[in-house]
């Protein structure tokens, strides 16, 4: 899998089910609008004015597609930071992000001082078979140098069609051994549900985003988790959303209906009816038990990992640990635009059940569980979320300051998994409790507690790739 | 030759070439059932009908042209109803309420470049150097240049307060001055060691070619002008202007031949400016051209017309290289549009996009240590989306003046070439007149 780090940067999409808005008259002007339509027209008029003039006078025969886009792109950027334009290639590429399936070699890659850099491979896929490791150097693809390319264009050279080979140079190590690597690519799954046994008794399942597998992914997570830890021995889930940047809402409200059976999951609010909706949980739906559940967030956790999380605390259903997560509290639809790739435009807020909105403010955890950050990262780990982006929907009082947003490579460091383990085995913390109220979660006596040897540490886990 | 403005500048901005309303309908019409169009009608009316917010259209539709021009070259934008009446009263080289100092930013202060003479801030007795620390009751320091501009700026008759600080010492002193109309003026002359008509051109605004015309009447009204060795152009950071004057300042060096032409797509963007017998000022004095990397545009079609028609040394630094000609075209109530519509290229047929001009005697000023890195132009080669003008495209130049005239090397250079006094020949006017024979 490539992530590309830039979708970090919480270019998430919600909703697109609303996508198939009809096509739309040109000029469309409903008739309680009618007083403002004269202004409309005149500036319509006057943008159609400009865009002539540059094409009759401009010293050079101008691209009439880029200068639309180059309006387009300008406009949207006038709205808030989540609305933007996506061209034929990117509205591609984000059906490819929220499918969550590519051809591809199976590597997260982010841009270092502009050089490629292998954050992970991907277990199972022509990369990690190949033996490229992590924090390998990728210095050409197909004898191009990276160099002064971006990372969308390197990963474009990475991607393509399945059984095609590509040739990588690789620097390796503080010794910077060069590398050839020539691998084929095979249809990569973004694997956006990951989960194994914690110390024995924990349901551990992680979200890396919220793509068209996720639903099924945590079913098959579930079951799997059932079968190899006896019904009398479960002690809980741990839920981790940390570092997930959101994805489909339709996702989001399957994953909480997974944990809760009846009562609201979230609301959307727009300024057109068909923008506001509520979503229930559907009976049947459960598929928990009924077991304690605790969700970890920090500050890399958005937008769907917010309703998720938003909707599990206002139901009392979960226990949240962490750090305070993102605070993108808005909803975008794509509207594909024909042949002109599409439009991603934020057209409502959301509210969790409890009727609050986290735009710009973030999601506080239960109990705030910091994680100790290398020196050497020290000030890179914060996320500065929603309330700092340029343009941003208002939302009252907000919190403008950084969360942190970093989860240690190692099992062992992890001070929020620790605390969610402690809590779920009911070790003494001076926080609250695991919340007991809709979800009376039976804690079993606690068993001659501590000693419980640690779980073999699932390599899948980690790696979870920076924001920013 | 052509009416009507075209303007060529790279830092702000004036000048009109009307677009006849007939014309305008049938590009309207012609458009009318252009596809991209269509696409971005219906995105602004998805976004009016669909964001989560009532967008405000006018802030859209403004959006949107700023961001069709951006993806231009560096030199075209839209202005709105305002920022065309700032760009055309300082094209008209008009006044304003104000103190009378050319200032500059340095370290987040407001520095004194020169306080220009017969302003209540001469007066005064503020001096060249001077640094600005309080106006009013605002603190400089985070101020843009533009916004302690504004401030200092304001209707005739009142007072302001100002706070300096002068010298090594950095003395606090108070001033309290009245705001009195100020006239900028575009072109300054003097006689340099009473044997050179010296003028300086700050902007080709539409006074300069009279402003020059004056410099000339000075002259000759001065009992010594008679002996004149010759004349100092001095475009030094003269970021351009109107075409139109640049034409008309040229035609005061020369009786005939080129000035320059232009060429766009369409055919009347393609004219050839060439220069009319009768109104050359200089006669046959040798003409010494100052130019560096802050002089572009109208600068640059003045000085490549006088270096390729042989009539003029060009001594300094390279010049900025802007190539292109921008015409402003009404919008009717919604302001206007300033679009680059043309190249234009010298006599010669050179074009200088990208590349500027190369003096003919290269000679650097001594940048003071505090200001080193901090006085070159980068030049339009390194702006984002220039028009190309091949592979040769050249970057960076010194820009830097000294203020105190006597460190000024350029200029002193200028001096002994005219005197003579310098191993480089003086180039000469065509047909060649007696070189500098005294």
């Amino acid at each position: 899998m490539i992530r590309k780090t830039g979708y970090l940067g919480l270019g998430v999409v919600l909703g697109a089910a609303a996508a198939a808005t009809a096509p739309q008259a040109l000029l469309f002007v409903s008739p309680s609008a009618y007083a403002a339509a004269a202004d409309t027209y005149r500036q319509l008029n006057l943008f159609g004015d400009v865009f002539d003039k540059i094409r009759n006078d401009y010293v050079e025969k101008p691209d009439e597609s880029k200068l639309i886009e180059a309006a387009i792109n300008g406009m949207l950027t006038s709205l808030d930071p989540h609305s933007s334009y996506m061209d034929s290639k990117a509205f591609r590429d984000m059906q490819v992000q929220t499918k969550g399936e590519f051809g591809g070699l199976g590597i997260e890659v982010t841009q270092e001082d502009g050089l490629v850099k292998v954050v992970t491979p991907i277990d199972d896929t022509p990369a990690a078979k190949a033996g490229v490791m992590s924090g390998d150097i990728i210095t050409a693809i197909d004898d191009q140098p990276t160099q002064g390319l971006t990372l969308d264009q390197a990963v474009d050279k990475m991607r393509g069609s399945i059984n095609s080979p590509v040739k990588l140079k690789i620097l390796r190590g503080a010794k910077k051994e060069v590398k050839d690597f020539t691998i084929v690519r095979d249809l990569i799954h973004v694997q956006s549900v990951r989960s194994h046994v914690e110390d024995g008794d924990i349901g551990y399942i992680r979200i890396t985003q919220f793509t068209e597998q996720t639903e099924d992914g945590l079913k098959a997570a579930m079951d799997k988790l059932h079968s190899e830890i006896p019904a009398d021995k479960f002690k809980g889930y741990i839920l981790d959303l940390r570092n997930n940047p959101g994805g489909l809402l339709d996702q989001s409200i399957d994953v909480v209906n997974s944990f809760v059976d009846r009562g609201e999951i979230v609301s959307t609010r727009g300024r057109t009816p068909d923008e506001t909706q509520r979503f229930d949980a559907k009976p049947g739906g459960d598929l928990s038990g009924g077991k304690p559940l605790v969700v970890l967030i920090n500050g890399g956790s958005a937008s769907a990992s917010e309703i998720v999380s938003g909707a599990l605390q206002d139901h009392k259903r979960a226990t949240l640990i962490g750090t305070r997560s993102f605070g993108k509290g808005s909803v975008q639809t794509i509207m594909p635009l024909g042949q002109d790739g599409a439009l991603r435009l934020t057209t409502a807020r959301y509210y969790t059940p409890s009727g609050r909105s986290i735009q710009a403010k973030g999601i506080e955890p239960d109990i705030k569980v910091l994680e100790n950050v290398p020196d050497d990262l020290k000030g890179k780990d914060d996320m500065k979320g929603e309330a700092s982006l340029k343009g941003h929907l208002a939302n009252g009082d907000e919190d403008t300051s950084a969360s942190q947003a970093y989860v240690p490579p190692d099992e062992k460091d992890d001070n929020q998994l620790v605390a969610a383990v402690d809590l779920l085995h009911g070790v003494k913390h001076p926080e609250p409790a695991v919340k007991a109220d809709a979800a009376p979660a039976k804690t079993d006596p606690p068993a001659a507690a501590t000693a419980a040897p640690a779980a073999p540490s699932d390599p899948g886990q980690a790696g979870a790739a920076k924001p920013n | 030759m052509r009416k009507g403005l075209s303007y060529l500048a790279y830092g702000a901005a004036a000048g009109v070439l009307l677009v006849g309303a007939s014309h305008d309908a049938l590009r309207a019409a012609a458009s009318a059932g252009n596809e991209k169009l269509a696409v971005f009608s219906e995105v602004f009316n998805k976004v009016r009908d669909s964001y989560v917010e009532k967008p405000d259209d006018e802030k859209l539709i403004k959006s949107a042209i700023d961001g069709m021009l951006t993806s231009l070259d560096p030199h075209s934008n839209y202005f709105d109803p305002k920022a065309l009446q700032d760009f055309q009263s300082s094209m008209k080289g008009e006044e304003f309420g104000g103190l009378g100092l050319e200032v500059m930013m340095e370290g987040g202060l407001v520095k004194v470049v020169s306080p220009i003479d017969d302003t209540p801030a001469a007066r005064a007795g503020m001096m060249s150097g001077d640094l600005v620390t309080r106006i009013d009751d605002t603190a400089v320091k985070g101020l843009t240049l533009k916004e302690a501009v504004d401030k200092m700026r304001g209707p005739a008759k009142s007072p302001v307060r100002l706070t300096v600080e002068r010298g090594s010492k950095g003395d606090v002193k108070e001033f309290t001055i009245v705001r009195e109309i100020i006239h900028v003026q575009s072109v300054r002359a003097h006689l340099e060691g009473g044997d050179i008509g010296y003028i300086r051109i700050t902007q080709f605004n539409q006074e300069a070619y009279d402003g020059v015309r004056k410099a000339f009447d000075h002259f000759r009204a001065d009992p010594g002008s008679s002996s004149l060795k010759g004349y100092i152009l001095d475009l030094r950071n003269n970021p351009g202007g109107l075409l139109n004057q640049a034409v008309e300042i040229t035609n005061a060096f020369v009786d005939s031949g080129d000035i320059v032409s232009t060429r766009g797509r369409t055919p009347d963007q393609g004219q050839r400016y060439s220069a009319r017998p009768g109104v050359n000022l200089a006669q046959d004095k040798p003409l010494v051209v100052l130019i560096n990397g802050g002089s572009a545009s109208a600068s640059e079609i003045v000085s490549g017309a006088l270096q390729d028609l042989k009539r003029a040394t060009l001594i300094g630094t390279r010049s900025f290289g802007k190539g292109s000609v921008q015409t402003i075209l009404p919008l009717g109530e919604n302001g206007a549009l300033k679009l680059t519509t043309a190249r234009y290229y010298t006599p010669s047929g050179r074009s200088i996009q990208a590349k500027g001009i190369d003096p003919d005697i290269r000679v650097l000023e001594n940048i003071p240590d505090d200001l080193k890195g901090k006085v070159s132009s980068m030049g339009e080669a390194s702006l984002a989306g220039h028009l190309k003008n091949g592979d040769e495209e050249e970057k960076g130049s010194d820009a830097y003046v000294p203020p105190d005239r006597d460190k000024d090397t350029q200029l002193e250079a200028a001096v002994e070439l005219l005197h003579g006094a310098r191993a480089e020949t003086l180039r000469s006017p065509d047909p060649p007149a007696a070189v500098t024979s005294q």
